[in-house]
Parts: C-alpha cells; sequence; structure tokens
C-alpha cells in the first residue's frame, strides 16, 4: 500500500459523515464528506477519487446520481452504496449501474471496512 | 302469414297490375260490344229505310195500278224481308217473339194485299170498260126511242155524267147522285132488259171499288204499322248503344277510381308489409346500441329476415357472453388491485418506518463505535459531543415511534364531546400565529363567530389544521395568504373547512401520494410525511371528509367537511 486511497462519503446525515471520516483516516484512508449531493458532484468532477461511499436516499440529489456521475467520470471507481430502506429493487438498480457493494443502515463499522478492503483489492488487481 | 320478402313484393306489384289488366280486358270487350252493337244500329236504320221504300212503292203502285209497279213492290217488300231476317235474332230480343211473328204475318199479309189489288185493279179496268159500253148501248138505245116515253135522253146522259164523275172523284156525293140515279132510272122503268146490264155493270164496279178501297186501307194500315215497328226497332236500338256508352262510361270511371285508390293502397299495404320485420330489426339494433346488450331480435318471420335475426341474436349473444366475462375479469383485477394497493400502502409505510428509524439508529451505532474505539483519546467534550448526538438520535426515533402511534390513533384519548367548530378553528389558528408573522404570511379568514356543534375530539382535530397550516406556511416560505373559511350547509347537516394557500402547489404525480404515511417531498429533518395520512385517518374518525386541490406555482386549498349535530344550524 503506497499510496493512501481517496475516499468520499456522501450522506444528508452529518453525523455519519462526521464519525466514518474520524474512524476512517485512523484506518489509513484519505477522507472527505458530504452532506450535500450537489457539491458532492463537483466535487468529483474536480478530483479524482478511488472509492465513494454514498446513502441512496437524498433529496434533490439522491445516491443513484452521485454513482452514475463518479463512473462516468472515472470508471474504475469503486462506489459503495448505503441506504436506510432495505429494498431490493434499489440494490439492484445500484448493482446495474455499477455499484461495488450494498450496506443497509444502521450497520457496523467493521462490516463497512472489510467493504472498503475488498474495493481496495480489486482497485490493485484493477491496476495489474 | 309465411312470405318471403319477394313473394311479398311479387304479390304487391301483382294485384295492381291485375286490376290494370282486367280493366283493360273489360275495356276491350266493351269497345268491341259497342262496335257490334253499332253494326245493328246500322242494320236497323236499313231496315228502317227499307220499310219506306216500300212504302214508297206502294204509294206508287196505288197510283199507277199497273204491273211493273206491283213488280217494283214486291222486291221491295223482299228487300224489307231480308234485312229482317239478317237481325231476326235482335228484332226477337227487342220485340219478343209474339210480336216478331206478327210482323213476319203482317208482311205476308201485305204482300197478298198488294197482289189482291193488282188483281182488282185488272178487274177494275174491265169493269169500266163494260160499264162505258153498256152506257154507250144504252144511250144508242135510248135514243133509238124505242123505249118508254118516260125515259128522255137527258136523263141518261146525266146520269152518264154521274157515272164518268164518280169514277173520276169516287167521293161519297159523286156515288150517292149516281146511285140515286139508278134507283130513279129502275123506278122509271122496272123490267128492261138493255138497262138492266147496265146496271148489272155499275153495281160491279161499285163492289169492285169498294174491294179494293177495303184492301187500299188495310193495305196502308200494315203499311203504316210496319213503318212504325221499324222505327221503334231503330230508336231502341240506338238507345240502347247510347245505354251502353254511358254505363260503359261509368264502369270505366268506376274502374279507374278503384285503381287510383286500391292501387296505392295495396302498394303501401305491401310495402309496409315488407319493411315491417326490418323496421322491427332496426328498432331492436338501436335500442341495443343505446346499451341494453340483453334485448334480442324476435323470430317470428319465416322470410329473409328471420336468419338475419337469427345471426343478429347468435352476435348479440356472443357479445353478452363477452362482455360479461370481460366483466367479470374486470371484477377480479379490481380486488387484486386493490389488495395490491393495501401491500403497497402497508409496503410504504413499513419502508417508511425502516429509513426513519434506520437513519438515527446508524447515527447512535457510528457514534457509539467510535467511542468504544477512541474511549481512551476522547476529552471530555468530545464525550459530551457523543453522547449528546446519541441522545438526540434516541428522540429522533422516539418521535417517529410517536407519530406512528399518533398515526394509529393509539395513543390519544378518543373521547369526544360537543364541539364549537369555529372556536376549534380559531384556537388552532392561535397557535401557529406567531409562525405566520415571523414567516411574514397575511392570514385571510371567512367566518363568523358563530357556533357550529360537531361532535369530536378538541387536541386531534386542532392537530388536523395544525398539521395543514403548518404544510400551508412550508409550501409559501416567506410570503403568501392563508385563507380559513369555515361554511355550514344546512342541506345536508355538514360543516365545510377549507384552508387555503398561495404556495408552490402540489405535482400532478404527487398529488395521489401525499396522505400516504411517510412520504414527504422535505428534507430529511424537516418533515417526516406523516402530517397528512394523520390528520385523514383522525377526519375519517369523525366521520367526516378530507379532499384536496392543488394547481402547481398558484396554491393548495385543503377541504374538510364535518358532520354537524342534528339541529346546530
Ligand atoms: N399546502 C401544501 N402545499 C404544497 N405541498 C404540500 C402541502 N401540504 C402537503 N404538501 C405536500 O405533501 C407532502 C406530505 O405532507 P405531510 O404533511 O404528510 O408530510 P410533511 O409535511 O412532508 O412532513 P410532516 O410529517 O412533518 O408533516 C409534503 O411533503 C408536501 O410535498
Ligand atoms: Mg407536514
Amino acid at each position: 500500500m503506497t499510496d493512501k486511497l481517496r475516499l468520499m462519503i456522501v450522506d444528508d446525515e452529518p453525523i455519519v459523515g462526521k464519525r466514518l471520516k474520524r474512524l476512517l483516516e485512523k484506518e489509513g484512508y484519505r477522507v472527505e464528506t458530504f452532506t450535500d449531493g450537489f457539491t458532492a458532484i463537483e466535487e468529483l468532477t474536480k478530483k479524482k477519487y478511488d472509492i465513494v461511499i454514498t446513502d441512496l436516499k437524498m433529496d434533490h440529489v439522491d445516491g443513484i446520481m452521485i454513482l452514475e456521475t463518479a463512473k462516468h467520470k472515472n470508471p474504475d471507481v469503486k462506489v459503495i452504496v448505503i441506504t436506510g430502506f432495505g429494498k431490493k429493487e434499489t440494490s439492484a438498480e445500484a448493482f446495474k449501474k455499477g455499484a461495488f457493494d450494498f450496506i443497509i443502515k444502521p450497520f457496523k463499522f467493521e462490516e463497512l471496512l472489510q467493504v472498503i478492503k475488498k474495493a481496495g483489492i480489486s482497485l490493485e488487481e484493477g491496476l495489474l | 302469414m309465411n312470405f318471403k320478402i319477394w313473394h311479398k313484393m311479387i304479390i304487391g306489384i301483382t294485384i295492381p297490375s291485375l286490376i290494370a289488366l282486367a280493366g283493360g280486358i273489360f275495356t276491350y270487350e266493351y269497345i268491341n260490344d259497342v262496335k257490334h252493337r253499332h253494326g245493328f244500329v246500322e242494320i236497323a236504320d236499313d231496315l228502317k229505310g227499307r220499310a219506306l221504300e216500300v212504302r214508297r212503292n206502294e204509294k206508287n203502285f196505288l197510283l199507277h195500278k199497273t204491273d211493273p209497279y206491283y213488280k217494283y213492290c214486291q222486291d221491295a217488300i223482299s228487300g224489307f224481308n231480308n234485312s229482317v231476317d239478317s237481325i231476326s235474332e235482335e228484332i226477337v230480343d227487342q220485340i219478343g217473339k209474339d210480336d216478331f211473328l206478327l210482323l213476319r204475318h203482317s208482311t205476308q199479309a201485305y204482300s197478298g194485299l198488294i197482289y189482291a189489288l193488282l188483281r182488282n185493279y185488272q178487274q177494275e179496268t174491265d169493269v169500266i170498260e163494260r160499264v162505258r159500253e153498256e152506257g154507250r148501248k144504252l144511250e144508242t138505245f135510248v135514243a133509238s126511242g124505242k123505249h118508254a116515253r118516260e125515259l128522255s135522253i137527258n136523263f141518261i146522259l146525266d146520269m152518264r155524267r154521274w157515272e164518268k164523275n164518280y169514277m173520276l172523284f169516287r167521293d161519297k156525293a159523286s156515288f150517292d147522285k149516281l146511285n140515286l140515279s139508278l134507283s130513279l132510272f129502275n123506278n122509271i122503268i122496272p123490267f128492261c132488259f138493255e138497262c138492266a146490264r147496265y146496271t148489272e155493270a155499275i153495281h160491279t164496279l161499285f163492289s169492285v171499288y169498294n174491294e179494293i178501297d177495303t184492301k187500299v186501307n188495310d193495305l196502308q194500315i200494315i203499311g203504316t204499322k210496319l213503318e212504325e215497328i221499324t222505327n221503334k226497332i231503330a230508336s231502341r236500338e240506338r238507345q240502347k248503344v247510347s245505354d251502353f256508352f254511358t254505363h260503359t262510361q261509368r264502369l270505366l270511371l268506376m274502374a279507374l277510381i278503384l285503381l287510383c285508390t286500391l292501387g296505392p293502397l295495396i302498394v303501401y299495404k305491401t310495402a309496409t308489409y315488407i319493411v315491417a320485420p326490418i323496421k322491427r330489426l332496426a328498432d331492436i339494433t338501436r335500442k341495443i346500441s343505446e346499451g341494453d346488450i340483453t334485448l334480442r331480435a324476435p323470430i317470428r318471420e319465416h322470410d329473409e329476415t328471420f336468419t338475419l335475426a337469427v345471426s343478429f341474436n347468435k352476435m348479440l349473444d356472443h357479445l353478452q357472453l363477452t362482455q360479461e366475462s370481460l366483466e367479470k375479469s374486470m371484477e377480479l383485477l379490481r380486488e387484486k388491485q386493490e389488495e395490491a394497493e393495501k401491500r403497497a400502502s402497508l409496503g410504504f409505510l413499513v419502508s417508511g418506518v425502516a429509513h426513519e428509524l434506520n437513519n438515527p439508529l446508524n447515527n447512535i451505532s457510528l457514534t457509539a463505535e467510535t467511542m468504544k474505539e477512541d474511549i481512551k483519546e476522547l476529552s471530555p467534550e468530545q464525550m459530551a459531543e457523543y453522547v449528546q448526538d446519541i441522545l438526540a438520535q434516541c428522540e429522533r426515533a422516539q418521535q417517529v415511534v410517536e407519530n406512528l402511534l399518533d398515526f394509529a390513533g393509539a395513543r390519544k384519548s378518543s373521547s369526544k364531546n360537543n364541539l364549537n367548530i369555529v372556536s376549534v378553528v380559531q384556537e388552532s389558528i392561535n397557535l401557529i400565529a406567531n409562525q405566520l408573522k415571523v414567516n411574514n404570511i397575511n392570514l385571510r379568514l371567512d367566518f363568523h363567530d358563530s357556533i357550529l356543534f360537531i361532535k369530536g375530539n378538541r387536541s386531534k382535530l386542532e392537530e388536523v389544521f395544525i398539521n395543514l397550516m403548518v404544510n400551508a406556511v412550508h409550501a409559501m416560505k416567506d410570503s403568501g395568504t392563508l385563507s380559513i373559511s369555515i361554511k355550514p350547509d344546512s342541506e345536508i347537516n355538514n360543516v365545510f373547512i377549507e384552508i387555503g394557500d398561495t404556495g408552490c402547489g402540489i405535482s400532478q404525480k404527487d398529488l395521489k401520494n401525499i396522505f400516504e404515511p411517510f412520504f414527504t417531498t422535505k428534507p430529511v429533518g424537516e418533515g417526516t410525511g406523516l402530517g397528512l395520512s394523520v390528520a385523514r385517518s383522525l377526519i375519517l374518525e369523525h366521520e367526516g371528509e378530507i379532499d384536496v386541490d392543488s394547481t402547481e406555482g398558484v396554491g393548495t386549498t385543503f377541504i374538510i367537511r364535518l358532520p354537524l349535530i342534528e339541529g346546530s344550524v
């Protein structure tokens, strides 16, 4: 692990961003958090992220839009979708659009970390 | 009657044609008859002419008294007889058998009389000759003076003059004078041989003349009779023909009238007769097209419309079956849809609850995990912040559960009192008055400070009105007008409360969802989407109704109907 992976976290619940940033930075990732979909999309066009973690249900700009924009800017990006509704249809749609994995609230941090690690490995494999 | 249409048509055309044909044949026959009769008239006229001819020849014969005239006379008679023979039957018809025979006899007698007259005329010439000769002898005898002196020559000459006069005039005066002379003569010399021959000749002449006169008289009587009869026959025949013409005219007129009235009548009758079943079918189809699919065409006629009606009915049977099965499927579909809607609604509720609870739970769990991880590194301030976060999220979750319980209507007391709805609305307005001021919103009230009683729960109804007013304030942000009206309808004993705003309005798409629990278009933390669904269930609890009327960009009005207590208006 030569370089730190760049993570983006989008959730309209501010506590989620705050807590995850602290926990993930301790795990050695570079983390930026957003509570508003618009700014997140703006950021996506400016900077390159390795992994995007987004809430699905948000006002105005939802998780699917974040997923689509991220994939459009960088097809290699790994997008992990979080949602409060455990709905199969939305998860199916997210997978179809290229989501790496799906996590349902409430989740354990360890759960998310495993998924992020898997995403990191698959990123490395992609580079080889 | 079981006729096919073309049979009916043939009948319809044939009957008037037959009438016309019968009229034609009838007329033709009549004209033929007239022609025939006209022939009779001519013959009758001819007969009349011949009778006149006979009379003319009779006159000539009586004048000339000679053989050739007798022959002419007989010729005319046989001509007359021929004429009679040629129309004997007609004549019998007209004057009867007896009179006809009489006519025959008369002509025979006439002919016989003519013949007898001819004989008499010959006799007359002889007698006249003898009279003259004897006269001359008598003259000579008297002149010789051989006889009595009493017998003068002048007397004889006078007598001879009377004789000549008589022969010339043959009248009564001459006869009387001659007869007187003769009797005087006999008195003078009663037994004179020479004289007797003359007297005898004169007497013979008398008798011949007498005979002739009777015969001529008879002849003229018969002749006149013949003339009369023929005249009668001719005029009768003429009369008959003219009668016949009038009769024919009348008959033809009648036939024409019959044809003119009966013909169209029959044509009309057959036409309606033909059209009737078609019309019946048309009537039925019209009624069916108006919606009554259970009707059927009557199957009565055994004509072409029979098959039409049968197939039409079969088609209708199919149609009805299809419609019925369609209706059944529709019913099934509707039931399924209702079920699906129920399930979807429940799903909406469950997933809504899940989302609303999962978020605070997730926040609590993440905060707790962080605390557990970093318990030694955290400053007391940070610790306090974390605990505060957890408490806030707990409260949030509690709020959701509370709202849910509200929605289920299980939390608050459901006791109902007699309430003045006007005061309930007024109270609700007072509760949000401050919010209106802050948001710069005008309030327009359209109700009187009257009393309208309903049966209800004050806090529940206040919650409904506040929910609606808060929604309106949210929709208008920081300018607009909130209008509230209360209108009783005494006819149906209900009250209508309208809460209108000049806010953003609701899109067509959202309009059908707004009463669903957890449906919200508001950002997280600002709305749970329970306000309207709670309002609806509370209003339903009060046996009322809630409805919405909204135009995007113009505004929204919520209308609530509540039943009034009997006689409170
Ligand atoms: N007066 C209004 N004008 C425009 N939209 C409205 C109005 N009232 C309700 N809505 C729409 O209906 C949705 C549902 O309203 P509802 O009151 O049920 O939930 P909410 O206001 O979002 O949240 P809360 O549970 O806090 O009331 C709102 O999100 C809004 O989109
Ligand atoms: Mg509301």
